[in-house]
């Protein structure tokens, strides 16, 4: 079959892309050289606002908390999905499917709906601190639960687990179980095989499960916002603020625009390391 | 080493089904507290919701907009899954990292691109924007779900057509479309809870219909109240039956094709 069906089928959908997801990039990107002159905006070109962005302490310190917490997630999600995914991939039997399953079920929920919940769980007048108090464990209720760091962590852990999960699944199902008992066979130990075979194998699913997280935790706007309290300031929200309330939506646009080089960046060093690492799993 | 594993997987598995348990027994408690010990059973939560006209016009808006957004997304996927993952094309990489962008791009900034295109464009929000911006975000999971049922195809089955005289339109219409149809009926409903979840693009995108999930966002921003518990559950719950739905339509679907 020739080359042109393909390209045919995807021609629509090429467009729709390029009218809605494209074009509103680019003039986001158009807009970052602009400047608000009083209640309008000036169509004069300039760097002035990547300049504010590079001199603020704040938005520097914004975009440094946004990594950080993408990198605190991803390696909470790592740890706590590894071992998941090995049970999934080589000891779930008849189950597996069913279990997947149950995994992504309450990702459907919805984003609003899930961190409801934990505002129900955590809050002042929510589920832990009340039965804490009645069953006497305190006598007030512990405000450092919602509205700080801690709540929206365990919220962002809780809504990105399943797509590390699901990352690290793929690789665990392609791992060869004879590379460990090869290994086994040579004398190694447990650690040392888990060290050596298995994490080196597992690599790209880390990587491509890290990614996901990474980039959801970094974009994540209800979360820190509905359970973060005066912590729930991100570079998100700030964007948000940028585009409402403090009408400046060329400096907004500059920011976005830095985030999205900056995630691109990720992506193509994570692209990199996992074609490096399958490379060498595969020779 | 394994019995540590499997209560790993365990207590893993309680702990993503944790908040939506306490949302489901709260909802049900008789009393405005959120607490144990509980007070008794009751309904009057749900009473309360379902007779909410506000809540009602919300759900009937949210309606409006999955259906065509499940429409539009399922026949982009469509074609979207046929071209990455039967048909050969050209720049097949460039397609899907194009394929793959809205759902990488965090939601707001997209939210923002576009309200700024509308705006320039002098296109007046709407429920016409909300469907057009909820179709972009959806399509790479509807892609995904049918191009799981394409690439499990036997191609040899293309081949044997083509052997019997079929035409490449006719192996198309009479071969692969029958067996793509459970993938397409899968994505449909998965599109369409994943639009009626969605609420940061619609709430920069809509005009003054607001759907459910905007009108929710803004009642529990201010207070908890158990009926917000049996919305929510509702919602849940009315998610977890289509989507499980849809996977059974794509386990028919694999065992037919395979």
């Amino acid at each position: 079959m020739s080359l042109r069906v393909g390209t045919l089928l995807a021609a629509p959908v090429t467009a729709f892309l390029l009218a809605l997801c494209v074009a509103p990039l680019l003039i986001l990107f158009a807009y970052s050289f602009f400047r608000v002159d009083f209640v309008a905006i000036s169509y004069d070109p300039s760097f002035a606002n990547y300049a504010k962005i590079a001199g603020s302490a704040t938005y520097r310190g914004l975009i440094l908390k946004a990594f950080g917490s993408g990198a605190l997630v991803v390696a909470i999600t790592a740890v706590i999905g590894y071992p998941v995914a090995w049970f999934l991939a080589k000891r779930a039997g008849a189950m597996k499917s069913a279990l997947l399953t149950l995994l992504l079920v309450p990702l459907y929920s919805g984003d609003l709906v899930r961190v409801f919940a934990w505002r129900v769980l955590l809050g002042a007048e929510g589920v832990i601190n009340r039965s804490l108090i009645w069953a006497g464990v305190t006598d007030a209720p512990i405000q450092g639960l919602l509205f700080s760091p801690l709540a929206t962590h365990i919220a962002l852990t809780y809504n990105y687990l399943p797509f590390m999960v699901i990352g690290l699944w793929l690789a665990f199902e392609s791992l060869d179980d004879a590379w460990l008992e090869a290994a086994a066979d040579l004398g190694a130990r447990s650690p040392s095989r888990f060290a050596r075979v298995t994490l080196p194998l597992t690599f790209p699913g880390l990587v491509a499960g890290g990614l996901m997280v990474f980039v959801m935790v970094v974009g994540d706007y209800l979360t820190p916002q509905l359970l973060g309290g005066a912590s729930g300031i991100t570079v998100i929200s700030a964007i948000n603020d940028l585009f409402g309330t403090a009408f400046d939506w060329p400096l907004g646009s500059a920011i976005a625009w830095t985030m999205l080089a900056i995630l691109m960046a990720f992506f193509a060093m994570g692209a990199m390391l996992i074609r490096r690492s399958s490379l060498v799993g595969g020779s | 080493m394994s019995r540590l594993s499997t209560l790993w997987v365990w207590a893993v598995f309680a702990f993503m089904y944790l908040p939506i348990a306490m949302i489901a027994l709260f909802s049900v408690n008789d009393s405005k507290i959120m607490s144990l010990p509980f007070s008794g059973f009751t309904l009057k939560w749900y009473a309360e919701v379902m007779g909410d006209g506000r809540l009602g016009g919300g759900f009937l808006t949210t309606l409006s907009v999955a259906f065509p957004v499940a429409i539009c997304a399922t026949l982009l996927g469509g074609l979207a899954a046929l071209a990455i993952s039967f048909y050969p094309m050209r720049g097949r990489g460039i397609f899907a990292v194009l394929l793959l962008a809205p759902f990488l791009i965090p939601k707001l900034i997209l939210a923002v691109a576009q309200l700024i295109m509308f705006n320039e464009t002098g296109v007046e929000r709407s429920l016409l924007t909300v469907i057009a911006a909820q179709t972009v975000i959806v399509l790479p999971f509807s892609t995904l779900v049918i191009a799981s049922v394409l690439i499990r195809i036997d191609r040899g089955l293309l081949e044997a057509a083509a052997d019997l005289g079929a035409s490449g339109l006719s192996a198309f219409r009479r071969v692969v479309l029958p067996l793509m149809a459970n993938g397409l009926m899968a994505s449909w409903v998965v599109a369409f809870v994943l639009s009626s979840a969605e609420y940061v693009l619609t709430a920069f995108v809509s005009g003054r219909a607001q759907p459910l999930s905007v009108l929710v966002a803004s009642d529990f921003r201010f207070a908890l109240s158990p009926s917000l518990n049996a919305l929510a559950v509702m919602i849940v719950f009315g998610n977890i039956a289509l989507v499980a739905l849809a996977e059974l339509i794509r386990r028919r679907a694999s065992k037919t094709g395979a």
